[in-house]
């Protein structure tokens, strides 16, 4: 898969100052809409959405998955594959 | 793919209590479960607004005086995330209200998704498909 924090994002999701559900279920929704091969970004501030239902749902759909936190801005960057 | 149909059903006028609310974020959050589901299985929620539930759906809501978001901006969040939002049309003609008068489409948000006004044979059908039905 490789780092796909080195890759140019196809789209960019700013879920920021949402709480959960809404980042999974946008992160899910906005996938769905996006073809086969492209990479989204999510900026997302929710803990418990950046740290597990995301990457849990990218696991089981089979995506490619990254993930860095930004310190010093408190939020998360996640980077996902969609596969197929 | 096992898709489960799940309605939502409110019949209570907002603000009154908390099942408005409970029934917008029940019915959200279940696009969210497939992650616990077993694969090809997911969930595809509906939700109706029947009898003085379809009060909920009033635009220009002000929930300030209770300290509380409006469900204006829930409704408008379902059809965000691509739910299926149907007001029942017999109570809205009984409420003497108008399509103008209630939350159609939340374009201000980037939803592709529309409110429908249907008759409630409509959100029988709909009832009568799904797996659950829940009532708020």
């Amino acid at each position: 898969m490789g780092d796909l924090r080195a890759d140019e994002p196809t789209e960019v999701l700013d879920v920021l100052g949402r709480v959960c559900p809404y980042p999974l279920v946008l992160t899910k929704k906005k996938l769905e809409k996006m073809e086969k091969d492209t990479l989204l970004k999510v900026l997302c501030d929710a803990p418990a959405s950046a740290e597990d239902s995301i990457p849990k749902y990218a696991e089981k759909q089979g995506f490619g998955f990254d993930s860095v936190k930004v310190e010093d801005k408190g939020h998360w960057e996640l980077y996902i594959k969609k596969t197929k | 793919m096992a898709i489960k149909k799940i309605s939502f059903i409110v019949d209570k006028l907002p603000y009154k209590g908390e099942s408005s609310r409970l029934a917008l974020t029940h019915c959200i959050a279940s696009q969210t479960v497939e992650i616990h589901l077993e694969d090809d299985e997911n969930v595809e929620p509906v939700l109706a607004f029947v009898g003085d539930g379809v009060l909920n759906c009033l635009k220009n809501q002000d929930a300030a005086a209770y300290g509380v978001s409006t469900l204006e901006s829930h409704i408008k969040n379902a059809l965000l995330t691509d739910i299926k939002v149907l007001i029942c049309e017999e109570d809205v003609k009984r409420l003497g209200l108008s399509e103008d008068a209630l939350i159609m489409d939340a374009e201000d948000l980037g939803a592709d998704m529309t409110s429908q006004i249907v008759p409630f044979s409509e959100i029988m059908a709909e009832m009568e498909s799904s797996v659950h039905l829940m009532y708020f």
